[in-house]
């Protein structure tokens, strides 16, 4: 029976040691591991639009978010976009509500800072005080876009599809004409020395430029990448003497509105990056005209 | 409780050398052939995989004598998975990208034999210093066996070294497809054991 | 022996089966038979009795669209309507996501004359072809030993013989069984609502040791005979890192009950067929002549390293 006893005490006492210790390496990780993530996304956009350590970001430029929930009232779906508004002193977010058909319904103030509503759970927060049951709300996507001064430079839309074994995380940005500035993988699990390529420069900067006409009905072709726009699409590695400006011209030209070139060996994985990209994209481009002639026509302040 | 009469040098190389938890003791084999494609790989999955050791044996030896013989093993368990978890989440917060190149294999070192193994036939009986030198010793071992094996497929398969380009095109692709790692590992074994069998047989010829 | 294990392997596929045909039989809408998609671009609406064609024929009355994006209706390019006029077959401009579940209105249905009222459908995949694409794929195509690479101590250290091959795996299987969905129940219920996520290594370890311990005494009481033939091999299932990995997997991937069943049922069975393949030629290999630098475990990694290229051959392979 003491025995008993002394076993349970001491297992019971290692099993707080250790919850005391892994608790507190929680505590002090949770936090940093989300501002690194955010720091580590908030870098990837800024190196899409140009921006790097050696030729940092204009202090004018500013990055909004636009959050999108599917709000369900029983059967009947809206749109509820969560826009940031110019205030009478700060930016303030408001719920903009339209109808499936693109048809303006609702409008709330929501009580809720850019820098609060990065969380999840302050949104959904925000979101009940104004939408009251039966009214249900889902988060959908968010779309980043970014403002230099007074004129929009560019959306930057994280976005996950299948890739060839699991799912394949992206940031796209594209410029105000739905012109794809540049691609970023953030997150993928294909296989090394295969899928894996996607990452590399050769192949993702293959879409830079890509006009919207292009990206609509884009495909992946089979054929070889060609010597000298595989030299074109690295050029900005460093390695090997850079091409000479006229030259530059020419390869960018000719292979503007050609097809990706499939990664050897990995076509499935190409073909899942380009549809991928192009579904982003055409959703997008859609519902962002969409949104857009709703604000113009409401004339909501937007900060955007 | 016989206590260990190497020193702690010995007890150093021992890990390394002799014991060499990949090629010699054929322990922990997944992540040597799952994520060794690359030495950079080798290097973080290493220096996880010695912090545990190290933090796990250092734990075992100092509460040695409070461990009641009955719930040896569930103890060890909870010291290996307390301190898995501790540097789960330290690299998942501080270096994110390294952590997702290994995956799942970070919290998978808490079904590593070589651990357990070590805290029983060592840790239990030990000092704090002892198996602490034995803890550096299993952990670098592991790390240069990982090392190894990355080095080979990283130079033949992508002809790079941790990252940087030293070869200048790519020998033979397949080093680094995912299948290729077991043909890696069993081919270093192979040597390994021909490297042995040629010393043992000049031994053997010098003594006659 | 063997008899009992085969009598219980039936009951389980039977219970399973029955489970499934309770659940998956059903329509949102009285007149609506069911939905399903056809080739790339189509679905198929199957109704109880004839429509009309006038009303099947327009496009108007029908509005489809993936379920995540309620605003983008999917254009219909053409319908054709069978003789009976029970089955009509949408067909669409571009290929459809079979992934996601689309949603299908038809506005007041049209038979004989008098409408029946509108009827919401949901269009998916046949959710038992998916349950089953999960087991073959955690089986065959996603095999844990050859193209994951986990389990690989046991693995290598237990496929010498046939017989301890299959006992093995078949342990091997009970028990990831069990210890999945113990720690899935304890994931979805106790960490996650607590936002206790960070305890997930020390509780699945702790739970796969409580089910090995748990096996080892039902086994013992229920089935002495089982027990004499299995009971070593329940000492060897902790030290496989597959039966932790799969519980990590189903907390990273969030699947349901049937999902998870399905994973760690896959899992198992997966690793049982990698042994027995293995333990095949190894046993065959004792005849050949190896060279003495390659005998024992290099051979057998070469060995396994033709297996997980074989298996490469099935990568990205998708069944339904």
């Amino acid at each position: 029976m003491k025995e008993i006893i002394r076993i349970t005490l001491g297992l019971t006492v290692s099993c707080l040691i250790a919850a005391l210790v892994m608790g507190s390496v929680f505590i002090v990780t949770d936090k940093a591991k989300r501002h690194n993530e955010h720091v580590n996304v908030q870098n990837a956009m800024l190196g899409l639009l140009g921006y790097t350590e050696a030729h940092p970001a204009p202090s004018d430029l500013r990055l909004y978010t636009v959050y999108r929930y599917i709000i369900e009232d029983g059967d009947v779906r809206t749109l509820g976009y969560m826009v940031p508004v110019t205030g009478n002193e700060a930016v303030r977010y408001q719920l903009v509500v339209m109808d499936l058909d693109g048809q303006f319904v609702d409008r709330f103030k929501l009580d809720i800072t850019p820098e609060k509503a990065q969380e999840a759970v302050e949104r959904a927060s925000a979101l009940k005080a104004v939408l009251k049951p039966p009214r249900t709300f889902v988060y959908s996507d968010s779309t980043i876009i970014a403002r230099l001064g007074k004129k929009r430079l560019a959306y930057l839309l994280p976005g996950k599809f299948p890739g060839f074994k699991t799912f394949i995380q992206v940031i796209l940005a594209i410029d105000p004409s739905f012109e794809i500035i540049g691609l970023e993988i953030m997150e993928h699990e294909e296989d090394p020395g295969l899928g894996a390529e996607i990452k590399q420069d050769y192949f993702k900067n293959q879409f830079k430029g890509k006009s919207f006409e292009k990206i609509k009905n884009i495909n992946v072709t089979k054929e070889p990448l060609p010597k000298e726009y595989k030299r074109y699409l690295e050029a900005g590695k460093g390695d090997g003497t850079p091409l000479p400006k006229g030259v530059v011209d020419t390869i960018r030209s000719k292979y503007q509105d050609r097809d990706i070139y499939a990664l050897t060996g990995a076509t499935i994985s190409s073909k899942a990056v380009t549809d991928g990209v192009k579904n982003i994209i055409k959703k997008f481009a859609y519902r962002m005209n969409r949104l857009d002639s709703l604000i113009s026509e409401q004339h909501i302040p937007v900060a955007f | 409780m016989p206590a260990t009469t190497k020193t702690n040098f010995q007890l150093f190389t021992n890990g390394i050398l002799n014991e060499n938890p990949i090629f010699r003791l054929a322990l922990s084999m997944c992540p040597a052939v799952g994520i060794s494609t690359t030495v950079m790989n080798g290097i973080m999955l290493g220096i996880a995989v010695l912090f545990v050791q190290v933090f796990s044996s250092c734990t075992i030896s100092l509460i040695k004598n409070y461990i009641h013989p009955r719930i040896r093993i569930p103890t060890y368990t909870l010291t290996i998975a307390t301190w898995v978890t501790v540097i789960d989440l330290v690299l998942a917060a501080f270096l994110p990208a390294a952590y997702k190149e290994m995956g799942i294999f970070v919290k998978l070192i808490v079904a590593f034999a070589i651990i357990t193994m070590r805290l029983e036939i060592f840790a239990c009986k030990n000092s704090v210093t002892s198996s602490f030198w034995d803890g550096v010793g299993m952990g670098l071992g592991f790390m240069f066996g990982m090392m190894a094996i990355g080095f080979v497929r990283e130079l033949l398969g992508m002809g790079t070294i941790l990252g940087h380009d030293v070869l200048g095109f790519r020998p033979l692709l397949f080093f680094v497809l995912p299948a290729a790692g077991f043909f890696c590992v069993g081919i270093m074994m192979a040597m390994f054991n021909y490297v042995e069998l040629v010393y043992n047989r000049k031994k053997r010829a010098e003594k006659r | 022996m063997i008899f009992s294990v085969r009598k219980s392997i039936y009951l389980t596929v039977l219970l399973i089966i029955s489970l499934f045909l309770l659940g998956g039989c059903r329509s949102e809408h009285p007149f609506v038979k069911k939905t399903a998609f056809k080739d790339a671009d189509k679905i198929l609406i199957e109704f109880a009795g004839a429509v009309d064609e006038s009303w099947a024929r327009n496009p108007a009355n029908y509005t489809v669209f993936e379920k995540p994006d309620p605003d983008i209706r999917l254009i219909i390019k053409d319908i054709s309507i069978s003789a009976d006029h029970k089955k009509v077959t949408l067909i669409f401009e571009d290929d459809l996501n079979k992934n996601q579940p689309h949603i299908l209105t038809a506005a007041n249905i049209s038979h004989g004359g008098k409408s029946l009222g509108s009827a919401i459908l949901n269009v998916k995949k046949f959710y038992l072809g998916y349950l089953f694409s999960i087991l073959i794929g955690a089986m065959i195509i996603n095999n844990f030993v050859f193209t994951k690479y986990l389990g690989l101590c046991v693995f290598f250290g237990t496929s010498q013989r046939k017989s301890t091959a299959v006992g093995m795996g078949i342990t091997f299987t009970m028990v990831m069984v069990a210890s999945a969905m113990i720690s899935w129940f304890i994931y979805q219920f106790i960490l996650q609502p607590y936002r206790l996520d960070f305890l997930q290594i020390v509780v699945f370890i702790g739970l796969v040791s409580l089910s090995v311990q748990a096996v080892d005494t039902v086994l013992r009481k229920v089935n002495p005979v089982l027990f004499k033939a299995f009971g070593v091999y329940l000492v060897l299932v902790i030290a496989n890192c597959i039966i932790i990995a799969v519980p990590l997997i189903l907390a990273d991937n969030q699947y349901n009950a049937w999902e998870s069943l399905m994973l760690s049922l896959g899992a198992g069975l997966g690793f049982l067929i990698a042994l027995f393949l293995m333990s095949s030629v190894r046993e065959r290999l004792e005849l050949a002549n190896v060279p003495p630098t390659y005998r024992g475990l290099p051979i057998a990694f070469v060995l396994a390293g033709l297996f997980a290229l074989a298996f490469l051959g099935f990568s990205g392979m998708s069944i339904f």
